[in-house]
């Protein structure tokens, strides 16, 4: 009797162990402010530690690398000389363009647009421990005006949203992950659809058209629509590199290539505020949807 | 006599593994190739408990990985409880030494954990394609491979008490 009140026992406790598992991931499957808040808050004890060992890390990182790349420099020089004698001749081009760039720039007013965004710059500190979900930490929290919800990008377009933030650490969920998802269309024939991660391996993005027969070709860039409450408009994310017809043939699936590149993201910057209807400096991808 | 319990140093041990794993591996290993320090750190620690002790302490290790996560959370709890159970479960059916054994587990419990997340994962709806553990897996292999005995040699985690005297 004893033995089998001791086996019912060690049953009933599995048993909810189990329950409260299955619940516990059931309801922080999708990303939840008050649960992310819990681990931005730890994330914000343990920051001035992992920015020493983040610093560490790069330096370890680019020594390595460095030495990795040894063999390959030689043979990198003699290409980049080639390349050099083009890329001459290509200056006295670009010059051209430039200026007829600035002109443009100055007709479409976006100077003024960029007055107007508010950012703050931010460090990478540390990624998220589990290699499924690609979130980082920035040092940046809501003593420096970060709020959940904010969308964060870098120099080379849209790099994901503020999805919790402690007084001085924020978590943000990158473009890569697969329940980020953003509002986007093509750049040139505006056929839109949605933008989420897909591989955290290869580092593509999935976009889903809306449309049953869009207009989009390899090479295209993609854009973030504005649609969604996140993403301010016309913000680059990428470039199209394949499409394909979803599993039934309703839908095309374009699978792009971001503009950002995530292995090397050391710093970025929040988007505060921005001007409702404006369009986005050219710097980040915008002037072209 | 069994050997003394000391969650507290199996915390403090797990802190560490968590600032390696999140502030200084991502800079070395690109994203989706980092592997799992707290596995690696789970089989250590539990190479030497009983399979109690080693449910309780993959259990911890992963309820610390979810927590500084903050998505999924029991997903960790779960598989790095299971893991800190087997391995303490069956230790003592291997001859002990400081380097192949926890290589050698500390590599299968790479592989293990991550395709039982994997499914996981994708049973809750994540749909994730095989590639993103196949890729990354034989470096995963590896690095549990050469860092579990390692980290073992670091930290000084050996048997402290015979093994017959150990409590099941």
């Amino acid at each position: 009797m004893g033995e089998w009140g001791q086996r019912i026992r060690r049953l009933v406790l599995a048993a909810m162990i189990i329950a409260l598992v299955v619940t516990s991931m059931s309801l922080t499957a999708s990303p939840r402010v008050r649960v992310i808040r819990v681990s931005s808050w730890i994330a914000s004890a343990v920051s001035p530690i992992s920015f020493s060992l983040a610093w560490i890390g790069n330096k370890v990182g680019r020594g390595v690398s460095t030495l990795a790349n040894l063999y390959a420099v030689e043979q990198e020089n003699r290409i980049l000389r080639a390349k050099l004698v083009r890329y001459n001749a290509m200056r006295l081009e670009l010059s051209e363009v430039l200026a007829d760039n600035g002109q443009l720039r100055s007709l479409l007013g976006l100077k003024q647009a960029l007055g107007g965004w508010k950012l703050a710059p931010a460090s990478v500190i540390a990624r998220s421990p589990s290699t499924w979900f690609d979130t980082v930490v920035v040092d940046r929290g809501t003593s420096s005006g970060v709020r959940p919800g904010q969308a964060v990008i870098a120099p080379q377009g849209v790099v994901g949203r503020v999805v919790g933030a402690s007084a001085s650490t924020a978590t943000v969920m990158l473009i890569l992950d697969p329940r980020s998802g953003a509002g986007a269309i093509d750049a040139r024939s505006q056929a839109a659809g949605v933008v989420s991660g897909a591989n955290p391996v290869s580092g593509l993005l999935t976009f889903k058209l809306f449309s049953h027969r869009p207009n989009i070709d390899s090479g295209d860039a993609v854009v973030t629509s504005g649609y969604s409450q996140y993403y301010p408009k016309g913000l680059l994310i990428g470039q199209v590199t394949r499409v394909a017809k979803s599993q039934y043939g309703l839908t095309e699936t374009a699978t792009v290539r971001p503009s950002v590149d995530f292995n090397n993201l050391a710093r970025v910057m929040i988007v505060l505020s921005h001007p409702g209807q404006a369009a986005v400096p050219p710097v980040f991808g915008g002037g072209r949807s | 006599m069994p050997a003394s319990y000391r969650p507290l140093y199996w915390a403090i041990v797990f802190i560490f593994g968590l600032l390696v794993q999140t502030a200084l591996l991502p800079q070395v290993f690109p994203a989706g190739y980092v592997p799992s320090v707290m596995v690696s750190l789970v089989v250590l620690l539990a190479l030497y408990e009983s399979p109690r002790r080693g449910l309780a302490l993959g259990m911890l290790a992963g309820a610390m990985t979810d927590l500084l996560g903050g998505r999924l959370i029991g997903l960790n709890t779960a598989t790095y409880g299971l893991l800190g159970y087997y391995v303490a479960k069956y230790q003592e059916r291997f001859k002990h030494d400081q380097i192949f054994v926890p290589g050698l587990i500390g590599a299968l419990s790479q592989l293990v954990v991550a395709i039982a997340q994997w499914m996981i994962l994708n049973a809750v709806g994540y749909s994730l394609p095989w590639q993103v553990v196949a890729t990354p897996l034989p470096y995963w292999i590896l690095f549990g491979l050469l860092f579990t005995p390692a980290m073992g040699g670091i930290l000084g985690i050996r048997p402290r008490v015979p093994s017959k005297s150990r409590r099941h």
